[in-house]
């Protein structure tokens, strides 16, 4: 058995188990889901232990380097003239998606626990958790464009309705916003994977295919397909490739999400219940990344080359637009939403400056944003818990209230902010870095972009540090009285386990970057090539 | 480490890293196993002491005599190998040393005076993190590393000064001074971007050794030209911008100085360490670490802006009345004659004055503790309301604190630069550079030396007022209250050995054999890269002579109007003193205009957000409704009404022509002449 397999279908299997339980046992769903997510994070480890690196596994554009491949014909219909349509079931693992993979496992472990504050229709949700959980993974380890584009959708499904019915007041606004944005994206994203797959011929068996490695080969495209390089086809009058490109990108930039595709991100935040939160910020993010580096540029080099300074563009006014927002919030959470979009503008800006710097920042930035995003709003989960509020104003003083947990909330703000020793100070840099060096390197972004993007840094500290001092410091204050004062209690032992794991891998990725940048240095290497070489 | 390395060296270096380590050791046992405990002071103390040791060890095999640079692999990033190691030369020992010797006093005096605050070993754990931020910051061997103990020395500080987080003040300036400090940061990871894309490297030693990457770059028709490639030269003046920042924001200098006088608020000890002696001069240290890269004009707006700054930052402190004000004013004021010097090309008597201030601004600043503790005690004996850190409440206190009293004597005649001190030595070196270095310009810059020279004046009033007004005359609290009882002293060892130890570090024979030449000083010479330079000319003279016989007489006018009272005082209203006590309203600026307009922008996007970025989406969402609406309406009304009419003619037709077949002959023969009628009268007409 393929490992790799294993880790995207153990979750439904254990979903199964669950949705055949008698409603009676429903106290045992939370438990199962906890093993479910607790095996799947055994098997990333070991994928992880086991991942080799060096030239001569970079994957990218080499089917043979990918590691864990398994590759089986799924959908195979003879259409006559037509030639056969050929949808493999085809997974396969580099450098890009295996620190994502070990992170979003992780994630998934967290986000379980945190599912304990779940008490309505427990069999739904626990249910529809595991659904997306293989959705999640799966996306992360499909090559095969069908494939992929199947758990993307799925992924959809079970975040609509456990945001829909398990949300707060505005729930259904919220889940109608999230799911009609994300579903324009992946509408046009359909129409371009169909145009790629009749462009593109299996170089062995000279079927159409969905292969995404075969479509980041030129050689594979039939001549005078429209998406072929030699064919400068055009759609409403626009280069098709660009064409091509811009769907794919906004599809997966809403999902980032980038100014100014982002506003489903606060609305869908601040009413998703806490786990449903953990993994849209954790994991579904990084997939808007991830999808960048995979699909756009992997399949459009030449196209993000030439765009490259417009995706810098989105992505340096992405950092300052988020971290001006997030100092207007008077929400925690929704704070936190814009904080999100601030940061993930480091990873398009890395991207876009095409420098192993900038990508390998951008990797280890999503990573690390995977955790801290993780822990942050796992910590408002908390708060909001207990006294189902999470206004800024209505706190103060909880410093003296609940010790532990600001503890963790500053170690998991300053984290946040980059303070050298946490993950993020890394990989902040290093796109920074990456993003300067790209006008001597290649010309691709200009040097203020950089620039700019640091101010985002600065902004950064701005606002976490008004939270820190409005809520947790001065005297105590709460508006609840001494109702919230006795309902304030700090950290018990489950949160406890919850975010000392957490707060440890941040540190130690901060102190030991390696651990991410060993696996993903080679891959990077590779992809920079690979767009060069167009 | 580096297989290369000889034995010794690699044992020097070990040495090095322990040290450094220490402190953080003391962190992590008092945060991990100590918990609440009193030991934790003792704990840290021994963990400095250690360092202490191992730090002289360390220098007196470095000082004067080699370079040592251990280095292994920290992480690859794409293919660029970033280095951690340890950088050990003159500049780094010095500091490697200084830092510990002055935090080991602080940590004694520290046991006394936080014994009876609940946050005892809360302190210890943040002090000794300062420390080993601080400590790892002078050895380290690269930019990314220093950058992150650059910030983690600006944690390790906002931590301490909101030390008392329930203390609104408190947390209000710890916020202001990260941000502030985040200024300079962003400042310094700037320059360090544009240094890595230009050289391509991280290595300090690589980039400012003799003869590195960065003096064989050179600055030629608008582009900087390394050897390994060229940028515009823009982005060298904005590298020297960031490192400004970053040693603006660290060192207090205008514009970026307005967080350290809030910085107060942390506990005493704190301050004598943190915002007096070592965290504040790593700006002065970046600035050495960073000498060679500097052209002629940059150096000259280092000069500019230390001076202003020094100048300044007198200014104010001649009309402040919180104790603690006073002296960060005067470190601000002594911050701005290292960077002068620094720009001056006083490179040597700039570090000199690093080390020599940091003992008697350290040792003021216990003083200053020692007596708001005891002022503080009387306010809580007694139940007043009053500011223990008021100046006018104070008076007389050298009967009752004696040995305070010769300390501050001592640190404040350093501070003024009087001779037989250590101030003397190297301010007077400052001064005497600044001069030969206006010789050759012209215009303003001919008065850098002169507002030096003016400040230093101020400098010996403001140093006179503040020892008058707080030992001598009569106790003004208890004359004001005059039942109140008062139990003062000097307190116990933990607070005498300190100040004894400090107070002799303050004078010249610690740092020179001559107690007039500052050029026969050991810590001057060791960074005087060459060891030639003669009194040349009447400046060397002059000078020292004018500078002290003027300070002798504003301190004794100072003395004369705040003991004896009964001569000419200050007007306590003009504009002069209103900027004065105001800060030159630099504060109130920033509040007024600076942080309303960020948070107005931030408002104004979140407007942006809410009505443009949103409100199109939900416009978006009506226009799909009312496109439904419409189709609905088409659908009920067009395409169904279409339908309907077919079937409404249809069912007319029928009934029409239903009523043909009814069953009634009347009808059958009435339309049978009908259609008769109408066949011949169309007939007619066609015929």
């Amino acid at each position: 058995m393929n490992i790799l397999t294993l880790l995207i279908f153990t979750p439904i299997l254990f979903g199964l188990v669950i949705l055949l339980l008698p409603s009676s046992l429903r106290a045992s769903f939370k438990f199962i889901t906890l093993a479910a997510t607790f095996l799947q994070l055994c098997f990333s480890i070991y994928i992880y232990l086991h991942f080799q690196t060096g030239v001569a596994h970079a994957g990218i554009n080499h089917e043979d380097q990918f590691q864990f491949v398994q590759k089986l014909p799924w959908i195979s219909l003879d259409l006559g003239s037509m030639g056969k349509m050929q949808i493999e079931y085809f997974v396969g693992i580099d450098g890009i998606s295996v620190t994502l993979l070990v992170m979003t496992s992780l994630v998934m472990v967290i986000a379980a626990i945190a599912s304990w504050e779940i008490k309505s229709n427990l069999k739904g949700f626990f249910a529809l958790f595991l659904l997306l959980d293989m959705a999640v993974v799966g996306v992360f380890c499909a090559l095969d464009f069908f494939l992929f584009y199947t758990f993307y959708e799925l992924m959809l499904l079970p975040l609509y309705f456990m945001i829909g019915m398990w949300g707060g007041a505005r729930r259904e606004y919220a889940s109608i916003k999230f799911f009609l944005y994300t579903l324009f994206g992946s509408v046009f994203m359909l129409l371009v994977m169909v145009g790629l797959y009749l462009s593109v011929k299996d170089p062995v068996t000279g079927n159409h295919t969905f292969n995404i490695i075969h479509m980041m080969n030129p050689a594979n495209y039939i001549d005078g397909s429209v998406f072929s390089l030699l064919s400068n086809a055009t759609i409403l009058g626009m280069p098709a490739r660009t064409v091509g490109f811009v769907v794919l990108f906004v599809a997966f930039a809403i999902k980032v999400p980038v100014v100014p595709f982002h506003t489903w991100l606060p609305d869908a935040h601040v009413e998703a219940p806490t786990p449903v939160s953990i993994i849209l910020a954790g994991i579904l993010l990084k997939i808007g990344g991830y999808g960048i580096i995979r699909i756009c540029i992997g399949i459009f080099p030449e196209v993000a080359l030439s765009g490259a300074f417009w995706l810098g563009l989105l992505g340096v006014i992405s950092i300052l637009y988020g971290a001006f927002n997030a100092l207007a919030q008077r929400d925690l959470k929704r704070m936190i939403a814009y904080s999100s979009v601030s940061h993930m503008g480091f990873v398009l800006l890395g991207i876009a400056s095409n420098t192993a710097e900038g990508i390998s920042g951008a990797v280890l930035q999503m990573v690390s944003h995977g955790f801290l995003s993780t822990m942050l709003f796992f910590l408002v989960g908390v708060i909001y818990n207990r006294v189902h509020d999470r206004d800024i104003y209505n706190f103060r003083g909880l410093g003296t209230l609940m010790p532990r947990y600001t503890v963790y909330v500053m170690v998991a703000f300053f984290a946040s902010l980059g303070l050298p020793g946490f993950s993020a100070f890394v990989a902040e840099a290093f796109t920074l870095a990456g993003a300067f060096k790209s006008h001597s390197v290649n010309g691709l972004l200009p040097y203020w972009m950089a620039i700019c993007g640091s101010i985002g840094i600065l902004l950064s500290a701005a606002y976490f540090l008004w939270t820190l001092q409005r809520m947790f410091f001065g005297a105590v204050s709460l508006k609840g009285g001494d109702v919230w004062k006795t309902a304030l209690t700090d950290l018990n032992f489950r949160e406890t386990a919850t975010l000392l794991p957490l707060a440890l891998i941040a540190l130690l990725l901060g102190i030991l970057p390696s651990l991410v940048l060993g696996k993903v240095n080679d891959s990077v290497l590779a992809l920079i090539q690979f767009i060069q070489a167009k | 480490m580096n297989p290369t390395l000889p034995q010794t060296d690699a044992q020097t270096v070990t040495l090095a890293i322990i040290a450094v380590v220490l402190p953080f050791a003391a962190f992590l046992v008092n945060f991990l196993l100590l918990g609440k405990s009193k030991v934790s002071g003792w704990v840290s103390t021994l963990a400095i002491l250690v360092s202490t040791v191992l730090a002289a060890n360390v220098f007196f095999k470095i000082w004067g005599s080699h370079t040592i640079h251990a280095q292994q692999v920290w992480f690859t990033i794409g293919a660029t190998k970033v280095q951690a190691g340890v950088l050990l030369n003159n500049l780094s020992v010095l500091l490697l040393l200084l830092v510990p010797v002055i935090a080991l006093p602080v940590h004694i005096y520290s046991t006394a005076y936080m014994e009876d605050d609940d946050g005892y070993s809360r302190y210890f754990r943040y002090l000794s993190l300062f420390c080993f931020s601080m400590l790892a910051l002078v050895v380290v061997d690269n930019l990314i590393l220093l950058y992150a103990f650059w910030e983690m020395v600006g944690f390790s500080s906002y931590l301490l000064i909101g030390f008392w987080f329930t203390r609104e003040s408190a947390i209000i300036a710890n916020k202001k001074a990260f941000i502030m400090n985040r200024i300079g940061d962003i400042g310094l990871l700037s320059a360090i971007i544009i240094l890595f894309t230009q050289f391509h490297t991280f290595d300090l030693e690589q980039l400012f050794a003799e003869k590195g990457l960065i003096e064989n770059a050179i600055i030629a028709n608008g582009e900087w030209t390394s050897t390994l490639g060229s940028i515009p030269a823009t982005w060298q003046y904005v590298a020297f911008g960031g490192i400004f920042l970053a040693v603006a924001a660290k060192s207090a200098q205008f514009p970026l100085h307005t967080w350290l006088p809030d910085a107060m608020e942390g506990p005493t000890s704190v301050s004598a360490l943190i915002h007096a002696a070592t965290m504040v001069a790593a700006g002065v240290f970046l600035l050495g670490r960073f000498y060679p890269m500097f052209t002629g004009t940059e150096l000259t707006i280092l000069a500019v802006i230390g001076c202003f700054t020094a100048f300044m930052a007198a200014t104010i402190a001649l009309t402040q009345n919180d104790l603690k004000r006073i002296l960060a004013y005067s470190t601000i004021s002594q911050l701005g004659f290292m960077v002068m010097a620094m720009g001056v090309g006083a490179y040597a008597s700039s570090l000199f004055h690093l080390a020599t201030h940091a003992f008697f601004k350290c040792l003021l600043f216990l003083v200053a503790g020692i007596v708001i503790h005891q002022m503080k005690q009387i306010k809580d004996d007694n139940n007043l309301d009053t500011d223990p850190q008021n100046i006018l409440h104070m008076g007389g206190l050298r009967k009752k604190l004696p040995l305070t009293f010769i300390a501050a004597l001592i640190g404040g005649i350093a501070l003024t630069g009087l001779p037989l001190t250590s101030g003397y030595l190297s301010k007077d070196g400052i001064l005497i550079q600044a001069f030969d270095w206006s010789d050759d310009k012209g215009g303003l810059l001919k008065l850098i030396p002169y507002f030096a020279l003016l400040t230093s004046w101020l400098t010996a009033f403001y140093v006179a007022r503040l020892i008058t007004k707080v030992f001598f005359g009569e106790f003004r609290l208890q004359k004001m209250n005059p039942h109140i009882r008062i139990h003062m002293g000097d307190g116990g060892w933990q607070y005498k050995l300190p100040l004894v130890f400090l107070a002799i570090c303050c004078l010249f024979p610690v740092f020179s054999y001559s107690p007039v030449f500052y050029e026969d000083a050991w810590l001057y010479k060791g960074f005087l890269l060459t060891n030639i330079f003669v009194r040349q000319n009447l400046f060397h003279v002059i000078i020292p002579l004018i500078v002290v016989i003027l300070s002798v007489v504003v301190m004794y006018g100072a003395y004369v109007i705040y003991v004896k009272r009964n001569t000419w005082s200050f007007p306590q209203k003009g504009l002069l003193y209103r900027i004065s006590f105001n800060e030159w309203y630099i504060d109130r600026f920033y509040n007024r205009v600076i942080i309303r307009f960020v948070m107005w922008l931030s408002n104004a996007f979140y407007w942006f957000e809410k009505k443009v970025v949103d409100g199109f989406v939900n416009s978006l969402e009506k226009v799909g409704l009312a496109i439904a609406g419409i189709a609905a309406w088409f659908d009920k009304n067009i395409v169904d009404g279409f339908l309907h009419l077919v079937a409404d003619v249809v069912h007319g037709i029928g009934s029409f022509a239903r009523r043909f077949q009814g069953g009634k002959i009347q009808y059958y023969l009435y339309s049978m002449l009908l259609v008769l009628i109408t066949v011949f009268i169309l007939k007619l007409i066609w015929t």
